[in-house]
């Protein structure tokens, strides 16, 4: 070392410690802080603060320490390689050798231990699998929309044609099956695009009664709900991955990831004026999945 | 009255006899660490996961993992007379009548989101410098392995609160299951216990989240630690260090001093967020309902890839028609399976990838300079930018608004960068790297030299100034040293050919 | 070296400073200390909580001067549209209100979304306006004025996320929407102007007519909307409720930056 890093180091030396004692100090008064805090009932903004003030005044007190009044060499420390020596490695494989060489003379067994652990796996993987739920069965191809379905909110109130005005957007959901929790296939967005009847598509003349239309509110892509009605362009707008459904055509995709139209229920007036659906879906509705087909 | 040093010498006496450790305490004490701010990395994620475990069961005293609907009394007003399920409520009580509940709240979701940020900059650090390489890519295993499971945690974290934006993450989550070929529908099934949303996966998602995946992860991280003590970590070239040695400062006391204060400085910052910035405000978001939805739906950072991923991918999906089965692979299969699972695989081969392609099967204790593996530097800063485009993509609504500019645009843009930006920023690197690979002054520290001028008017070299990098002398740990001397410690380190090992050390 | 070691130090005292003075701010500012605890009353009173009158007569003369002036180029004399602007007859006077009360017109672009500035008329010129349109055909609904003391939050907030926050998001920051529409932020609405805005369907907005919401609803959710203007950021720092995209800045820019500086620190060598 030459004589101006000694000099530099005494002098540095006692300033070190300084700065370590005086962090040490302020993290006791950070935690008698939040020790205060916590007493008068809490506050979110002053609890953090001062539990930073407990924490960092102990974390720089002691890097300080650690960097500044210990030695940091450098030192030097040999690193053997990984591998062991030839000799280890030949005793190591001469052991196992012996071993497997023992059981190998009871092949049979070993061939049966195989067996046991094999079907013991298997057999068990498949109950234990079955009961965390049921199969899927028919499930993802139905919802709960019959023919005749009176068009309710989420709160159940039916909905009749004069309910929407032209530019107009609703969530609801089959008479009995409104709003609860657990429902996520049910809900359709229904939007007044016209005050006259609209065809979205060849064979759906009569699907939309006085401008009426009713999507699936699960998006063919993800499965999110379409909330989003732009009104002007006609269009519906999937919020998580901005999938856009044209609602004159159908609700077919114009942009994003989602691949096929949110499936239209057909809707009907009824003498007293509600809005009931004509039939259930006729494909399932959401996201797709392997047995879905086209 | 016995001095400090005498009762500690009585303690590990005490264990000594007991457990016999004196060697292998005396020898993890001595231990010498590289030092290098690179290599503090780890230890931050290390650290975030310490204190997502304190904050985390301070948190299970009061969460109820529980889809159960009950009407809210509680103290926040805009919601009380709702129906939500029980995790919602309790988090709601969490946030504002348990003491100290929601600055603890805050920082446990703080520490996960740089948990996963220092992981990853953990394992860019470990790639760019090829401290993979072999004898260590069972750790690049490992770490992998850490950085899926902190990813998954994470998320189910995030969707245990039951809050609007969460609840349909999960319901992106079912479809993503459901749209796996053949099992997809089975499986969304089973881990659901019913069509979505059921009743099950808050209970489900809980268990998981405090027991089964952090119980692996902190096995993984033993793992990881104790095969990176026992392999001794790498070090940069430089003066004095070789393939077969460690040069840096001591575990003991100056290593356990600096990482001990880290671990505080880390949970600091971490307190700091925690108590002056808020994240997830789930009483802003009110209880999952199934059929409402919020626009700006982001998942938390580190999903923000796949997210991304959904969103740029084009609506394509692939059908059989019903001559052939009548199935279909869904177009969520593509970015949210297929991607994560080549991603991570070829995260996972990596070792092996580079070791076949350079033919280099030998051991590598001294880390590369990025720009002296230009292919791997390249490759990597490429591959890099594809993520940073999935994951700009997943903020494609926040972007266009903040720049005023229409959703479509930043799409089709994003779309684009997506291939353009990795090549292009790939050959850059390339070039760069070409360029500054030989040139002699790169990496060198900067010193200052003393000017003189004389009194003819020219220049002259006076000599360095003190500090340079050249003047560091390198010694044993005075201990080992004298153990050294005396004969003691050549026989017990002559595993592993110490001898052969000494003679290289002579370069010192 | 000393630099480092001075600038470890120094880091900690400035970090603690500042921290010190923005959780001082946090605090004054901190509105849950009084709100959070108190209820909020559900009011029984037979006030109605929202009532819908026309401007006053009297001001249809000023109307139709100030129609002249700014509107007619693009709505024509009568208000009945031309191929630049559409037909307001018959829109009653709250849609009128809501377009000019926010600034959105007079418009200086046809071919943008009108966007919120200052407006151009003052009050009594806005009422004139409407009042003078209103005054052209029949229909529509009239100005609303919201009770904001006969309404229900939580049931705001309820009506909120199903039929808002799709769109303007559910902290009602808004969000930008496909082919260049999008949903404006909530923050600088008058209760007035949210009312008009529901029942009317300004631009790409649904209308929400009576009957898919009743004048209580709308109260509620008007309620529920000024709330949001100031709501309780009990944690801290707001973000700009724009949710995770800000959240995830900040973690990796602030959390791991910081620490990286500290890691930078721990890490050199001390010389």
């Amino acid at each position: 070392m030459s004589r101006l890093r000694v000099a530099a180091a005494r002098e540095r030396r006692p300033l070190a410690e300084r700065v370590a004692a005086a962090c040490l100090a302020a993290s006791m008064v950070g935690t008698v802080g939040l020790g205060a805090t916590y007493w008068l009932g809490g506050q979110p903004q002053l609890e953090g603060g001062f539990l930073f003030l407990a924490l960092a005044g102990i974390g720089v007190g002691i890097v300080t320490w650690g960097k500044y009044l210990v030695p940091q060499g450098p030192y030097v420390q040999d690193r053997p390689p990984m591998a062991s020596p030839d000799p280890e490695v030949e005793a190591m494989n001469d052991s196992l050798g012996r071993g497997l060489g023992q059981m190998t003379r009871r092949r049979f067994l070993l061939r049966l231990l195989g067996g046991s652990v094999g079907v013991f796996a298997v057999v068990n993987l498949f109950p234990f699998l079955r009961s965390l739920g049921p199969l899927p069965g028919k499930s993802l191809f139905v919802t709960n929309w019959k023919k005749g379905s009176r068009l309710v909110t989420a709160s159940g109130r039916v909905v009749t044609a004069s309910d929407l005005e032209v530019g107009g957007i609703l969530t609801v959901f089959p008479e009995g099956f409104e709003g609860a929790p657990t429902n996520a296939i049910d809900q359709v967005v229904l939007v007044r695009a016209a005050s006259y009847d609209l065809v979205t598509k060849p064979g759906r003349e009569t699907w939309g009664p006085q401008g009426y239309l009713a999507f699936s509110k699960v998006c063919t892509h993800a499965g999110c709900p379409v909330g989003l009605y732009q009104e002007l362009t006609q269009q519906l707008l999937c919020p998580c991955h901005q999938s856009l459904f044209d609602v004159l055509t159908g609700a077919t995709p114009v942009f994003g990831p989602a691949p096929r139209p949110l499936p239209q229920l057909p809707l009907y007036v009824d003498p007293q004026g509600g809005l009931r659906s004509q039939s259930g879906f006729d494909e399932p509705i959401g996201p797709g999945f392997w047995e879905r087909g086209a | 009255m016995s001095t400090l040093e005498e009762r500690a010498a009585q303690a590990a006496g005490f264990a000594d006899e007991r457990l016999g450790v004196a060697r292998f305490t005396r020898k993890s004490l001595n231990k010498i660490f590289p030092d290098h701010w690179s290599f503090m990395l780890g230890e931050i994620a290390l650290y975030s996961f310490v204190v997502l475990i304190f904050t985390g069961v301070f948190l299970t005293l009061f969460f109820v993992p529980s889809s159960q609907q009950v009407i809210y009394h509680g103290s926040y007003a805009p919601l009380r007379g709702q129906r939500m399920s029980e995790a919602y409520a309790s988090t709601l009580n969490i946030s504002f009548n348990v003491r100290a509940g929601l600055v603890m709240r805050q920082i446990h979701h703080w520490a996960a989101d740089v948990f996963i940020a220092a992981i990853v900059v953990h394992l860019l650090r470990i790639f760019f410098t090829g401290a993979f390489r072999k004898p260590r890519e069972l750790n690049w295993v490992i770490g992998t392995t850490l950085l899926i499971l902190a990813i998954v945690n994470g998320f189910i974290g995030y969707s245990l609160p039951d809050d609007l934006i969460s609840g349909t993450g999960i319901r992106i989550a079912f479809s993503i299951l459901l749209s796996i070929p053949v099992i997809g529908s089975y499986l969304a099934f089973f881990i659901f216990g019913s069509n979505f949303p059921g009743t099950s996966i808050i209970p489900r998602f809980y268990i998981l989240h405090v027991l089964i995946l952090p119980a692996l992860i902190a096995a993984l991280i033993g793992a990881h630690l104790a095969i990176m003590w026992h392999q001794k970590h790498t070090q940069y070239p430089g003066p004095g260090r070789t393939e077969r040695n460690v040069v840096g400062i001591a575990f003991w006391p100056a290593y356990a001093l600096q990482a001990g204060g880290f671990f505080f400085i880390t949970a600091a910052v971490l307190a700091a967020l925690g108590g002056l910035v808020q994240i997830n405000p789930i009483w802003l978001y009110g209880p999952y309902v199934p059929y409402k939805v919020s626009y700006a739906v982001q998942p938390d950072w580190y999903m923000g890839w796949l997210d991304g991923a959904l969103r740029l991918m084009p609506s394509w999906e692939a059908v059989f028609g019903p001559t052939i089965g009548g199935h279909m692979i869904p177009n969520v299969f593509f970015p949210a399976v297929l991607l994560p699972g080549v991603t991570f695989g070829l995260l996972f081969a990596w070792p092996w990838i580079e070791s076949a392609v350079t033919r280099d099967r030998s051991e590598h204790n001294l880390c590369d300079r990025p720009r002296e593996r230009p292919i791997r530097t390249s490759v990597g800063v490429g591959v890099l930018m594809f993520y940073i485009v999935l994951f700009l993509a997943s903020a494609t609504d926040v972007l266009a608004n903040t720049f005023e500019t229409s959703l479509n645009l930043v799409l089709w843009t994003l779309r684009v960068l997506l291939f353009v930006l990795p090549v292009l920023s790939g050959f850059v690197t390339y070039l760069l790297v070409r360029e500054i690979e030989h040139l002699p002054a790169v990496g060198v520290p900067k010193t200052a030299v003393e000017i003189r001028r004389t009194v003819d008017g020219k220049f002259e070299l006076a000599g360095l100034a003190p500090g340079g990098a050249a003047e560091e002398e390198i010694t044993e740990l005075p201990e080992e040293a004298a153990r050294a001397k005396s004969g003691l410690g050549l026989p017990t380190e002559a595993e592993g050919g110490a001898v052969q090992l000494r003679q290289e050390g002579g370069l010192l | 070296m000393k630099f480092k070691h001075v600038s470890g130090a120094g880091v900690f005292v400035f970090g603690a400073t500042m921290l010190v003075a923005v959780t001082a701010v946090l605090v004054s500012r901190s509105p849950q200390l009084a709100s959070s605890v108190a209820p909020t009353p559900v009011p029984h009173s037979v006030k109605r909580a929202v009532v819908y009158t026309n401007p006053p007569a009297r001001l249809i003369p000023e109307g139709k001067a100030l129609f002249a002036e700014d509107c007619e180029t693009c709505h024509g004399p009568q208000a009945q549209g031309s191929s630049r602007a559409p037909n307001l007859q018959g829109l009653g006077a709250a849609t009128v209100d809501f377009w000019v009360s926010t600034g959105r017109m007079p418009l200086a672009d046809p071919t943008e979304q009108a966007f919120v500035k200052s407006p151009v008329l003052n009050r009594t010129q806005q009422l004139a306006v409407s009042a003078y349109v209103a005054s052209l055909a029949p229909g529509g609904p009239a100005i609303p004025s919201v009770n904001l003391g006969a309404t229900n939050i939580s049931r705001g907030e309820s009506l909120f996320a199903e039929d808002c926050a799709a769109c303007h998001t559910i902290t009602g920051v808004g969000d930008a929407l496909a082919n260049n529409v999008y949903a404006p932020s909530l923050y600088p609405a008058t209760p007035t102007q949210i009312a008009e805005a529901i029942r009317t369907g300004p631009g790409n907005m649904p209308r929400f007519g009576p009957g898919t919401l009743s004048n209580q609803e709308v109260g509620d959710i008007v309620r529920y909307v000024t709330y949001l203007q100031h709501p309780n950021d009990r944690g801290g720092l707001g973000l700009g409720h724009v949710g995770p995209v800000a959240e995830g800045f900040v973690a990796i820019l602030i959390g791991l930056g910081s620490l990286l500086v500290a890691g930078y620190w721990i890490g050199g060598r001390a010389g």
